[in-house]
C-alpha cells in the first residue's frame, strides 16, 4: 500500500469517525482543523485506524503525532 | 467493586452479575427520563399490542451495562467511552437479567478495551447484545 492508498483509506476512517463526508485530510491537517477532534474522538480515531489497517501504535506514538502526515508515516512503517 | 488494571484485562476475561427488574425501577426511570410511552406505562395498552405486560424500557436494560463497566469489568478505574446496543427480546417487570461481559479487544496505545456484552433473562434467552468501549484510568 502506497502513501496515496493509505490516504484514501484514512480519509474514509476520518469521514466515519467524525460523521462528515466532506472531510479531506492532508499532511498538514491537525486537530485544530476539525471541530470535533477532541481527546475522546482521538481515541476513537486511533482505535479505528488500528482496526482498519491491522496495526498497533504505542502510547508514545499516539501522543506525539503533530499532524496527519506524521500519522501516515507511522502507518506506512507498520503495514 | 472490582479494580482491574489495564494490563490485567486479558482477551477472554469475563465478569457477570444478575439483577431483577422491579416496577419501582420502572417508576424511577420514568421520573428521570420523562418517557411516558404507554408501552412502558400502561399495562392494558401493552397487552393490546401483543405483549404480556408493560415492556421494560430498553435503556433501563442497557443501563446495566454501566454497572458492568463501572463495578465489574474493569470496575473502579472504568471510564466508559462508548456503548452500542441491540435489543433482541422484550423484558418484563420481574425478569431477572444476567449481564455478562467479555474482553474481546485491547488497544494499548489509548488504553481502551472493547467488552462484548450479552444480557439474558431467567430463561437464558438473549434480550440485549452490545459492545462497551472503556478506558482504564490506572498507572498514571
Amino acid at each position: 500500500m502506497n502513501r496515496e492508498e493509505v490516504y484514501a483509506k484514512l480519509n474514509e476512517i476520518f469521514e466515519d469517525v467524525f460523521d462528515d463526508e466532506d472531510i479531506v485530510v492532508s499532511d498538514n491537517t491537525t486537530a485544530d482543523d476539525i471541530e470535533d477532534w477532541d481527546s475522546l474522538e482521538h481515541i476513537n480515531l486511533v482505535v479505528e485506524i488500528e482496526n482498519q489497517f491491522g496495526i498497533k501504535f504505542n502510547m508514545g506514538e499516539v501522543n506525539s503525532f503533530k499532524n496527519v502526515g506524521e500519522m501516515v508515516d507511522a502507518i506506512l512503517n507498520k503495514i | 467493586m472490582n479494580d482491574y488494571k489495564f494490563s490485567e484485562l486479558e482477551i477472554g476475561l469475563k465478569e457477570s452479575f444478575s439483577k431483577e427488574i422491579t416496577s419501582e425501577m420502572m417508576d424511577m426511570f420514568y421520573k428521570i427520563t420523562g418517557d411516558c410511552n404507554p408501552l412502558h406505562c400502561n399495562e392494558d395498552f401493552s397487552i393490546e399490542k401483543g405483549f404480556r405486560g408493560r415492556v421494560v424500557y430498553g435503556m433501563l436494560t442497557s443501563s446495566l451495562i454501566s454497572t458492568l463497566g463501572g463495578v465489574y469489568l474493569p470496575g473502579k478505574n472504568c471510564l466508559i467511552q462508548g456503548v452500542e446496543t441491540k435489543y433482541s427480546r422484550p423484558v418484563y417487570i420481574g425478569d431477572v437479567l444476567n449481564v455478562m461481559g467479555e474482553v474481546v479487544e485491547k488497544h494499548d496505545s489509548v488504553k481502551q478495551a472493547t467488552i462484548k456484552v450479552i444480557i439474558r433473562n431467567q430463561d437464558n434467552k438473549v434480550v440485549c447484545k452490545g459492545k462497551l468501549r472503556v478506558g482504564v484510568l490506572d498507572e498514571g
